[in-house]
């Protein structure tokens, strides 16, 4: 069946591209390192003192969860570049004069941006691990825990692309991610508890994306949190916002290749 | 002959109204070598995209190796081999990566796959650095590539789009070497498209003239030749600046000869336009120099391709390409095509 080998080979000249250029998988880590090491380390002492984070955690504990997010959803935010790069260097153009799968350019791109996040969970999560982090689920929990960081990548993937397809601007998607990032992550439970929030900001957390998947990951590591409702209402809402930027991303992209 | 492409009444109007194509129309046999010719704008890149199934066409109808392009493009898009302007190649996978995937692309794999890519790498001759990343190829070897990964699924028809600009001459006698060999041994059929009037004549079995989008003019590159009727000779004179006298007294001696179709003033001299033009050289030398009038330079030339253009367009495809240089939108970045 075409579609699943032009999306497997699709899928293996991304991955190629993705380990030929290290340095952009570099400066992808770059950040979320920088707030396990240091951020977590400066908040430290808030999280055990004055009774604003969870008795019993540290602060590691409580943020890691956010931090894996955080790298999810802004190295998917990326995601965008890549499509101009094929648009404006004729790349995509070549590919649609042959009879490949329309559809496998889509999903190849999508598969490789989710492989890239949980490449990218992962060595954040042994980095993690070893400053004291563990996952109270197990292994089990971890693969779950991936596939929720990959899931929430995708649906964000989307919005980049979208963008990327529309703009044909590597410096629009570019921007347009980076000014999502820190709102968004601000204004969610990624790194502190919504109880310490101004009333207005923890509305917003409330609906914030970011918080649903972030409580998800927190119910696989942190012990006794597991609640599978949360990871239910994750999937779900994660899910819903899946299907509306992807789906702009097909039409777009429909519209394009036409 | 079989027909391999048949064309009535493309029509293809962008977004913001422009007529990119006006009503083509024409056919082509099956292992012909066809080109277009004409300016920046003119319609040929546009048309070849609607040919290659990239744009969809406004109106007409288009049939290729017996399949309707709207109704199967798969189809055709199996058995053609395209080459666009702006060369690409992969910069980050290795010259064989890419003719890999592109081959796996079109559904090839296995031995089969890996042998016909040795074959064309070494063809093209990049067998030696077909292992290295194609991002350091050179402007030259990244053509050949992509000329190569345009021919690995054994196209019936290969469209290419100025596949030489921009090379150095060995390279491009080298192209037009191979392109020749695979017309005429392998039969492909090939559609080349480009501003190089030497290309398009020493290449091409037909050519047609595009301008306006429209076809203004189709024949073999000789019979457009002929068609234009009169060599020209151009000859400057000693002391024969502009609006001197000389030129006049010289303007008027060559009306004096019934050969002369026209006498036109050129930039250092005069142009005369006649048939078999190369007899009267003798007869303007003489009878210039019975009035005194010496001559510094005489060339003869034979009708080009450019002559051809002048005079159905009235217009000279040289002066365009300097004065007109577009930036070419891609893949209608600038203009998206709408359906009337």
């Amino acid at each position: 069946m075409s579609f699943v080998s032009d999306t497997y080979h699709l899928f293996v000249r991304a991955l190629k591209k993705l380990i030929r250029n290290p340095i952009l998988l570099f400066f992808s880590l770059f950040q979320p390192i920088i707030f396990l090491v240091l951020f977590t380390q400066l908040f430290s002492k808030f999280a055990t003192a004055g009774g604003f984070f969870p008795p019993g955690l540290t602060y590691l504990e409580y943020a890691t969860p956010g931090i894996l997010l955080q790298n999810g959803f802004s190295s998917a935010l990326q995601s965008g570049t890549s499509i101009v790069d094929e648009l404006n260097s004729g790349m995509l153009q070549k590919m649609l004069v042959t009879p490949v799968n329309r559809s496998a350019i889509l999903l190849g791109r999508l598969v490789t941006d989710a492989f890239r996040v949980v490449v990218q969970s992962s060595i954040i999560l042994v980095l993690a691990y070893a400053l004291g982090f563990n996952v109270a689920t197990g292994a089990g929990g971890i693969a779950l825990m991936l596939f929720v960081i990959a899931f929430f990548g995708l649906a964000w993937s989307g919005i980049s692309l979208a963008i990327g397809l529309r703009t044909r601007s590597a410096e629009t998607v570019f921007g347009i991610g980076g000014f999502l990032t820190f709102p968004l992550l601000f204004m969610s439970t990624a790194l502190v508890p919504a109880s310490v929030m101004p009333t207005w900001m923890s509305d917003v957390s409330s609906v914030n994306p970011i918080s649903f998947a972030v409580n998800a990951v927190r119910d696989l590591s942190i012990p006794n949190w597991f609640a599978a409702g949360d990871i239910a209402s994750a999937f779900i809402y994660i899910g819903a916002i899946a299907i509306i930027t992807l789906g702009a991303t097909l039409y777009l992209f429909r519209k394009v290749v036409k | 002959m079989t027909e391999i492409i048949k064309v009535e009444g493309l029509v293809e109007v962008y977004s913001d109204g422009t007529r990119a194509v006006d009503g083509i129309s024409f056919d082509v046999n099956e292992g012909e070598f066809f080109g277009f010719l004409g300016p920046n704008g003119a319609g040929k890149s546009t048309t070849i995209k609607v040919l290659t199934t990239l744009l969809k066409k406004t109106a007409g109808k288009i049939t290729i190796s017996g399949h309707d392009i709207e109704k199967h493009p798969d189809a055709i898009r199996r058995i053609i081999g395209v080459q666009s302007q702006d060369t690409t190649v992969d910069p980050d996978l290795t010259g064989k990566e890419n003719m890999m995937l592109q081959g796996h692309l079109h559904q090839m794999g296995g031995e089969e796959l890996k042998t016909r890519v040795t074959e064309l790498i070494s063809l093209v001759g990049l067998a030696d650095v077909s292992d290295r990343r194609a991002g350091h190829y050179s402007g030259g070897m990244k053509k050949r590539l992509d000329l190569a990964s345009a021919l690995v699924h054994k196209p019936k028809i290969l469209f290419l789009d100025e596949p030489t600009t921009g090379l150095d001459p060995q390279s491009r006698a080298a192209i037009w070497e191979y392109l020749s060999k695979l017309n005429r041994e392998d039969g492909i059929t090939i559609s080349l498209t480009t501003q190089y009037m030497e290309e398009a004549d020493k290449l091409c079995q037909r050519l047609f003239i595009v301008d306006k989008g429209r076809i203004v003019a189709n024949g073999t590159p000789e019979s457009l030749k002929r068609e234009v009727g009169a060599d020209s000779i151009t000859m400057t004179l000693e002391n024969g600046n502009a609006a001197s006298e000389t030129k006049t007294r010289a303007k008027q001696v060559l009306g004096g000869i019934p050969a002369i179709n026209s006498v036109i003033e050129s930039d250092g001299g005069l142009t005369v336009y006649a048939k078999n033009a190369s007899l009267i050289i003798a007869d303007i030398v003489r009878a210039l120099d019975a009035k005194n009038i010496h001559l510094t330079s005489v060339n003869f030339s034979s009708p080009t391709l450019d002559d051809v253009f002048l005079q159905h367009t009235g217009r000279r495809i040289r002066t365009e390409e300097l004065n007109t240089k577009q930036s070419f939108s891609r893949f209608g970045a600038a203009r998206r095509p709408t359906r009337e």
